[in-house]
């Protein structure tokens, strides 16, 4: 299973393409691909790099567990957590440039 | 030290402008990501993990109160309020925004700093000896030499899409401070016989995936010549450096395959061509550049420390004095390093406050000058032996006063999987780790200097490779793991560690380093005996043997 994540344009901070088909930080509600769905995936890279905002488009694999969506590798889980040392909060996205890349038609 | 001249202000201010209007135009949609790339590279923004990250050059890194200040306010209004010190002698912020970008480099502009050629196959920031222009043992102050070279390197326009990278060191002193042997080019000062001081020219060293000990291509070069000498270096290598592969694109791949005897011949034939050319280096145009370098307005002192009475009624002060400072060329002073290694704390930080508590030591003890050590340590050059009390006193209240230079607890340690976007291990909890098994003052005084450095991937931005012990982190199956390596060195006795055996985890890293270090412990002839010598006296099997048994 696979999920999106790129970096956002003006914060470098990660975001996840979420279920809802906008661009946010929480990567719980990432929009969790299935094999079947790789085409609809690879669509939503295309619109991603084509908005501009979103830089570093990458796919990758996870698991679910129960409510939490855990990233295999762990340099993935680190861009989820932030820094483990010392522990740092996470980049925010920018509010007003996320507005709009969550309105671009994903 | 150096001020920019009004064409040095007018290029930074140019530049400014120039990369001010590409984020611009970058962020209202009109360049691409893939057009942007090169131009923010070549302006020292990276992305890494978690956000941008802008390194900032600090020229041989030399720096005044008013530049650390100017590093300190970044940190705090444009960052997290904290900066991160590199073995390039530079600065790098981990958290600034794209938009904010441009108000950092123009005031960063104010103070003659800049972030060009911090990135990108170009010729990078030129590192030196910490201790430079201060140190009792230099032969002469390699700092307007390194400056004549950032001026020549700067925007050079046949260097500016080189094959890959390059990096170039410079020592004054016989003894290497500067791992100059770990550069792309090495230069280390030398008398001739005739008593004129030149250059010895170490060419092809270099850390990552092929560790490489520079090999001496000319042991003479006056300083007259030595921009036309490097000039014929850089061409050869731009002629024939191989582009086709980033993982032999260094200069050290082409002087290993080209034989050291082959490519000096070819440095010797363009050397020919353009030397007494434009590139020599007029003597009154050396001088002049020396005159920014001239030593501070000393005063007669024969002020020392009374080491066998402060062991006694100070001991921690004299723990300091042991290990932090430095012998000055001048009686009555001292160079005083500044650790930026607390037990437990995150090697190469430093706060905005810190820096702002340092910018003032600086101003008031140091004739308002600071090093960057490429071991991720700051240093006030130019402190009277009578003010050293007070210095410290001043850095332990900023929490910076830990008295353990060159001992286990100063290791160098790349930033690792917490920020890189190259790395495959952390290194900073590693770090951490050892530095709090090991703290104990008494601990690390029974062990003497010991050198560890921490890379989180092959590219050895840790230096591991030249560690007495260098850990290497590497990735196995989604696990991160740690090679350990024993008898690296950086100094002038230049050397590659061996790797000791199969990756071990982080938690068991702390262990293995005990293991090794109880072997050197228990074998070496006198505590006057190093780590490297007992090594080499015993060669490596008990170490490997501490860690792994038999098998
Ligand atoms: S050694 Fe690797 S992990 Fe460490 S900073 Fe360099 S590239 Fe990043």
């Amino acid at each position: 299973m696979q999920i999106l994540t790129a970096n956002e344009l003006i914060s470098g901070a990660t975001v996840y393409f979420l279920a809802d088909g906008g661009w946010g930080e929480d990567i719980n509600s990432a929009r969790v691909f299935s094999e079947k769905n790789i085409p609809e995936m690879e669509q939503a890279i295309e619109r991603a790099q084509a908005s501009g905002v979103l830089i570093s488009v990458e796919s990758e694999t996870v698991r679910v567990e129960g409510s939490r969506v855990v990233a295999t590798r762990l340099r993935e889980r680190i861009r989820a957590r932030g820094p483990t040392a010392p522990r740092h909060r996470r980049q925010k996205p920018d509010i007003h440039h996320a507005v709009e890349f969550t309105h671009v038609s994903l | 030290m150096y001020r920019y001249d009004q064409f040095d202000a007018r290029f930074v201010a140019g530049r400014v402008a120039q990369f001010s209007d590409q984020i611009e135009r970058r962020i209202s949609g009109e360049l691409s990501e893939d057009q942007f790339r090169p131009l923010r590279l070549m302006n020292g923004l990276y992305l890494q993990l978690h956000a941008y990250m802008l390194r900032v050059a600090v020229p041989y890194g030399t720096m005044n109160s008013a530049q650390l200040r100017k590093l300190a306010h970044i940190a705090r209004t444009y960052d997290r309020g904290y900066g991160h010190f590199t073995t390039r002698q530079n600065i790098q912020f981990n958290w600034p925004r794209l938009d904010d970008v441009p108000q950092i480099l123009s005031e960063l502009a104010e103070v003659e700093m800049h972030a060009i050629q911090t990135s990108g196959n170009c010729i990078r920031n030129v590192t030196t000896d910490q201790f430079a222009g201060a140190a009792a043992d230099e032969i002469i102050d390699p700092r307007p030499v390194a400056e004549i070279i950032r001026q020549w390197s700067s925007l050079h326009p046949e260097f500016t899409f080189l094959p890959r990278k390059f990096k170039i060191a410079i020592t004054g002193a016989a003894h290497d401070r500067a791992a100059i042997k770990f550069h792309d080019i090495g230069l280390m000062a030398r008398r001739n016989e005739a008593g004129e001081i030149g250059w010895t020219v170490h060419v092809g060293g270099g850390m990552g995936r092929t560790p490489m000990v520079a090999r001496k291509l000319n042991s003479f070069v006056p300083h007259a010549d030595l921009l036309a000498y490097l000039e014929s270096i850089l061409r050869v290598y731009n002629r024939y450096g191989r582009r086709d592969n980033k993982y032999k694109a260094r200069i050290k791949i082409l002087v290993r395959e080209e034989g050291l005897a082959s490519f000096r011949e070819q440095v010797e034939s363009e050397f020919s061509e353009v030397r007494g050319g434009v590139l020599s280096l007029p003597e009154d145009e050396l001088n002049r550049i020396k005159t920014y370098f001239a030593p501070p307005e000393f005063k007669d002192s024969d002020a020392r420390f009374d080491l066998a009475a402060l062991k006694v009624s100070d001991p921690e002060f004299a723990r300091f004095v042991v290990h932090n400072t430095h012998q000055h060329a001048r009686p009555g002073y001292t160079s005083v390093t500044i650790s930026l290694k607390p037990v437990g704390g995150v090697p190469g930080d430093a706060t905005d406050t810190q820096m702002d508590i340092v910018a003032d030591l600086v101003e008031r003890f140091s004739f308002d000058e600071l090093r960057v050590s490429h071991e991720q340590n700051l240093v006030l050059p130019h402190v009277a032996i009578g003010d050293v009390r007070s210095v410290y006193e001043a850095l332990c209240a900023a929490g910076l006063g830990e008295a353990n230079v060159g001992q286990i607890t100063d290791m160098i340690v790349c930033p690792g999987l917490d920020y890189c976007a190259l790395a495959n291990a952390r290194s900073i909890p590693v770090a951490q780790e050892i530095s709090k098994r090991f703290g104990s003052a008494k601990r690390q005084e029974e062990i003497g200097d010991l050198k560890i450095k921490i890379s989180g991937c092959i590219n050895a931005c840790g230096h591991h490779h030249g560690g007495h012990i260098g850990i290497l982190g590497v990735e196995k199956r989604g696990t991160e793991l740690y090679q350990i390596t024993v008898g690296g060195d950086a100094s002038e006795n230049a050397a590659i560690g061996n790797i000791l055996g199969r990756g071990i985890t982080g938690e068991e890293v702390p262990d293995a380093i005990e293991r090794l270090v109880e072997v050197y412990l228990g074998a070496r002839s006198g505590a006057d005996e190093s780590f490297l010598n007992t090594l080499s006296r015993l060669g490596e099997t008990p170490f490997r043997e501490a860690l792994y048994g038999n098998d």
